[in-house]
């Protein structure tokens, strides 16, 4: 693998582990957000224009091409490594997640949508997979 | 397990960059194995023991837990 590859792959999962944290903050903030205030339709907008802002935001200052396509490994092994810890790390917190959601169902069914635990389950394993590879590659 | 990589490194005048790059692998690589926090493949062992002209068995050593 050539250096430009390496230093590439480091750059791509820097930006996708911040990415990554970024949305799911924004899913967290919408998916919380309207359970508290029994709305939902102008924070929806408003966070989708937030994911979208931030989603540009990352693509512009992170200098992404088409060419940097997506890949489900790394060829580098530490970064291959430490990706799939977070990955095991967004499974134990979805475990425990959908635990406690299940411990307090009765309390949760009526004021909180299937569309909103949706919503609250993919920013928990957003966070946790970007703050899971930004903790694993601290120096 | 313990490593002398990070006094091997400096003394060749070396950043982890370079290293990194000499054995074709990511700076976090270097900076991870050198505070003990990743274990490298043995593949990557020999890379760098080779780079310093040394054997893996001088850069790394057991401790008595392992």
């Amino acid at each position: 693998m050539s250096k430009q590859d390496i230093q590439t792959e480091e750059k791509f999962m820097s930006q996708n582990a911040w990415f990554s944290v970024f949305m799911g903050i924004t899913l967290l903030i919408i998916s919380v957000y309207p359970a508290l205030n029994q709305t939902s339709a102008p924070l929806l907008f408003l966070g989708s224009a937030a994911f979208l802002g931030s989603f540009c935001m990352f693509v512009i200052r992170g200098g992404f091409t088409w060419k940097m396509k997506y890949r489900l490994t790394y060829k580098d092994e530490f970064l291959n490594t430490i990706d799939t810890i977070a990955y095991k790390h967004v499974v134990l917190g979805l475990l425990f997640s959908m635990g406690a959601v299940y411990l307090l169902s009765d309390e949760l069914a009526l004021d909180v949508s299937h569309s909103m635990m949706a919503t609250f389950y993919l920013a928990e394993m957003s966070l946790i997979y970007g703050i899971s590879i930004l903790w694993q590659s601290r120096d | 397990m313990q490593n002398h990589i990070a006094k091997y490194r400096k003394a060749a005048g070396l950043s982890q960059q370079e290293l990194a790059d000499a054995i074709a692998v990511s700076r976090k690589t270097i900076s991870t194995v050198e505070t003990s926090r990743f274990t490298p493949s043995v593949i990557i062992a020999l890379k760098i023991a080779r780079q310093f002209n040394t054997t893996v068995e001088q850069l790394f050593s057991l401790d008595e837990a392992d």
